[in-house]
């Protein structure tokens, strides 16, 4: 085979037959331009002869030019299957489209010669009274001062009138232009974009479109009828129905299910009233738990335990600004608010992690349970705070339990996630070898899934810190105390200073848990 | 021998939902892999195995990738089981077993050692050594002082406060046979062990191996995908092939007498020097001239052929073969050689 191609070549004569070097291989067609009928059904000779010459290129864009995705612009796209250029011409196209309209029944500068003929009655009304008043022997002078102001006036806008129905020729011929222009584009890069079609085609022959469809080309033109018209209609006429501008909606559609839902909520809060109480005191208790220890002991202590754990963890660095950071906060007597933003965090990052650990262990081991948990988990990161503020409220109620409770919703998912993600991510072949040697299932996860799973475990549990301090402003809206409680305040006043000084404070609160918990975190990296 | 400590017979196992339905099918006619997951939807990872090791023995079973045999050997210890078949182990259906006994039978009797050593990262190569006593509930200071002593076994004095990442490729793999021997149990299974160490620290730790394995007197099976590191190290060879056991052997046996075309393919690129012994190539004696063989070296029935080639280099006489202190028979240099050959 190479032998005879070499002889066809016609260049060496003693060429070695295994010799490939890429000037010496000749191009076979055969089975390429089999391949491309068999993707373009129709007109096969044309697509050959194009996508030969696309595939013969060597630099720059090939040129070639199809005359029917010219003449028949997206709809070719359409029939093709090419949708990418389908919707890329298509928006093209109306632009164009948009300015031939308006050239051609656009009534440019209608507003203009409305407003000089208003301006033209006026006048002559003015012109009236003038004249009347000079009948009656009084002064018409005023009058006639306003009326021929007015004509004037009437003439500028005339003449602007006047000058836009002549911008009306222009922008129609730039219409006409730019669509000619775009045509021809199309039919430039439809041979491009069909080739690499082909291209993807020839990978995925079940997932690329190929041959003439004729649906696809209905669906096309359905699309454009149902675009193109009404788009050029509103960006043409000067008067555009309403109903166009916006959705023809009823109020009492709103009204009604807005009020429905209400009275669900509240039949279901006054319903389950005990659990969600019970759930309420639940997180109360954890909550006073964690001011207690921050708050009921004297400040000094809380404080030097603070820095003790920041060097113990992070370094004297860290530290010092921590020290700096306590004494900020202190000084400016933020101290009792501030140690209240870290019990709200403290106790929500708790909660999180007592809830999270063992239900990201469930979610690592049955996948299952993990597919119903997932969309949960993104809901629950993607919503707003806002949004379920009030639903918390209305079970709820208002303070710093429910805000905690909000705090874990947002910040719940990373530390499940991470521990799925950490328990999954353990190797079979080292818990084979754990029930080879005879661990049962319990010490196969003490002893070899929760270890070996814990430096993703702590990310989260870092991530889910980091998570529930973003929440502290937010949570003041529900009534949650602590610094973001001054913020709201500072806001609703547009008290610069305090809330500038609120802010730094929680900044500070913020930057010293994230350091040290991060230089924990890298400690006990540095361990594994 | 004395009483197989392991026995499989007529094992199955078959992955996918109708696994039952195509052993039956398989077992009445014959059924190919293909043919299974076509007409099942379900694939043959055991065909039909069934063998028994004697205690001290060291079994290999050698297949290429995807034959079976790692499938095989975890049936032993019950972490694949099977669809069809029993599986004794020291006399006891494992099958049969509860989870309690199972575990039990697992701590005990069964050491094993895992292609990709399978070491616990966060563990001390100590902890790692001692994790099967852990699980037994044996106390700390026992463990310790068996973990340090089973790592003297395997030369790894001096490591035992380090994490397994701080060794080297072959140091790991002696942590975890010094695991596997740790629980002192009558069985080690070897999944593929030195598979994954480079060619010089393979044939080290075979030697090794085989060594403390015939000192310590450990029944083995042992699980290849190298012919020669089989005939190395196993007293016998099962081949298998598709999941089923195309034969078993001596190394000897398999070299000289494969069984088939596929076994031959095998067996081709084997020296069998020091395999194939001096009885298998010998001529008879009977009826030949003894006094003519009155000067000639003497050697054993079992005596290798690289032995022999040492022996008949200077030698102008052929070397005769005693059994039992009686002539038997001899070799010519002539048949010394086909002997090498294989035989033609």
């Amino acid at each position: 085979m190479n032998e005879q191609r070499t002889r066809l070549a016609g260049t060496q004569i003693d060429a070695q037959p295994m010799a490939s070097a890429v000037a010496n291989v000749e191009v076979d067609r055969t089975a390429l331009d089999q391949s491309i009928a068999d993707f373009v059904v129709r007109n096969p000779a044309y697509y050959q002869r194009v996508f030969h010459k696309i595939h013969d290129t060597t630099s720059g864009i090939p040129l070639t030019f199809n005359a029917a995705a010219a003449l028949l612009g997206p709809l070719w796209a359409a029939a093709r299957g090419v949708w990418g250029m389908f919707w890329g011409f298509l928006i093209l196209e109306i632009i164009a489209w948009v300015q031939i309209g308006r050239g051609t029944w656009g009534e440019l500068g209608a507003a203009d010669l409305q407003q000089a003929i208003r301006q033209e009655t006026r006048a002559q009304e003015f012109l009236d009274r003038a004249a009347a008043a000079s009948a009656a022997g009084e002064d018409p002078s005023r009058f006639e001062t306003l009326g021929n102001n007015l004509m004037r006036a009437a003439e500028r806008s005339r003449e602007a009138a006047d000058a836009a129905a002549a911008d009306a020729m222009m922008i129609l011929i730039t219409g006409v232009i730019l669509l000619v222009l775009i045509r021809v584009v199309q039919g430039v890069w439809s041979n491009i974009a069909y080739e690499k079609q082909y291209s993807d085609w020839r990978v995925e022959p079940e997932n690329e479109a190929s041959g003439v469809n004729m649906l696809g080309a209905a669906f096309g033109g359905l699309l454009v009828l149902a675009v193109m018209p009404l788009t050029v209609y509103r960006f043409t006429i000067e008067n555009v129905p309403d109903f166009l501008l916006a959705f023809p909606a009823t109020p009492d559609h709103y009204t009604n299910t807005a009020r429905w839902l209400e009275g669900q909520i509240d039949a279901a809060a006054s319903a389950g009233s005990g659990t969600f109480d019970g759930i309420v005191f639940g997180v109360r208790t954890v909550l006073d738990t964690v001011s207690l220890a921050l708050m009921g002991t004297p400040w000094p202590v809380v404080m030097i335990v603070i820095c003790v754990i920041a060097w113990r963890s992070a370094g004297p660095r860290v530290a010092i600004f921590t020290a700096a950071a306590l004494a900020y906060i202190a000084f400016l007597g933020y101290w009792e608010i501030a140690m209240e933003t870290v019990a709200l965090v403290g106790a929500a990052v708790v909660l999180c992690v007592l809830i999270g650990i063992p239900l990201g262990i469930w979610f690592g081991k049955s996948l299952r349970a993990y597919k119903f948990a997932e969309p949960v988990l993104d809901l629950m990161q993607t919503l707003p705070a806002f949004v379920y503020l009030i639903p918390i409220i209305a079970f709820f109620g208002t303070g710093n339990p429910p805000g905690i409770l909000a705090t874990i919703i947002f910040g719940m998912p990373p530390v499940i996630r991470l521990t799925a993600l950490g328990i999954r991510g353990v190797p079979e072949t080292i818990k084979e070898a754990a029930s080879a040697f005879g661990a049962s299932r319990r010490q196969i996860l003490k002893d070899v899934e929760i270890p070996l799973a814990l430096p993703s475990i702590m990310t989260g549990v870092n991530q889910t810190i980091l998570m529930c301090l973003s929440m502290v402003v937010i949570i003041s809206l529900i009534g949650g105390g602590g610094l973001g409680q001054v913020i709201l305040e500072a806001l609703q006043f547009a008290a610069k200073g305090p809330g500038l000084l609120g802010g730094f404070a929680i900044l500070f609160v913020a930057m010293v848990i994230d350091r040290i918990v991060q230089g924990a975190f890298r400690r006990a990296d540095l361990k594994h | 021998m004395s009483e197989p400590v392991v026995e499989l017979s007529n094992v199955w196992k078959v992955f996918g939902e109708r696994a039952g339905e195509t052993v039956e099918a398989a077992q009445s006619g014959t059924l190919t892999k293909a043919e299974a997951l076509d007409r099942y939807a379900t694939v043959i990872g055991v065909r039909d195995a069934s063998f028994s090791v004697a205690r001290g023995e060291i079994f290999c079973i050698m297949g290429l990738s995807g034959s079976g045999k790692s499938t095989l050997v975890r049936h032993v210890n019950r972490l694949i089981e099977p669809t069809a078949g029993t599986i004794k182990v020291l006399g006891e259906d494992v099958s049969a077993m509860g989870t309690k006994e199972l575990r039990e039978m697992r701590s005990r009797h069964i050491g094993m050692v895992f292609q990709h050593m399978a070491l616990m990262p966060h563990r001390s190569v100590r902890e790692n050594v001692a994790y099967p006593l852990e699980i037994r509930g044996v106390p700390k200071s026992q463990r310790w002082a068996v973990s340090d002593h089973t790592l003297g076994l395997v030369d790894l004095q001096g490591y035992e406060d380090r994490l397994p990442r701080e060794l080297s490729g072959g140091m790991q793999q002696r942590v975890g046979i010094a695991r596997a021997l740790a629980s002192d149990p009558e069985i080690l299974l070897m999944d593929e062990p030195f598979s994954a160490l480079d060619p010089l620290i393979r044939l080290q730790l075979q030697d090794q191996f085989s060594e403390l394995v015939s000192e310590l007197k450990k029944t083995t099976l042992f699980i290849t995908h190298d012919l020669d590191e089989a005939i190395r190290i196993g007293h016998r060879i099962a081949i298998m092939k598709d999941g089923g056991i195309v034969q078993v052997g001596t190394p000897e046996e398999i070299v000289t007498q494969p069984a088939d075309d596929y076994v031959r393919e095998f067996v081709q690129g084997i020296s069998r020097l020091k395999l194939v012994r001096a009885h298998t190539i010998m001529q008879p004696l009977n009826g030949a001239d003894r006094s003519v063989f009155a000067d000639a070296r003497r050697a054993t029935g079992d005596t290798d052929l690289d032995t022999l080639i040492d022996m008949s280099v200077d030698a102008d006489t052929p070397v005769v073969i005693t059994e039992g202190g009686e002539d038997v028979g001899y070799i010519s240099k002539a048949m010394l050689l086909r002997g090498i050959q294989g035989g033609k």
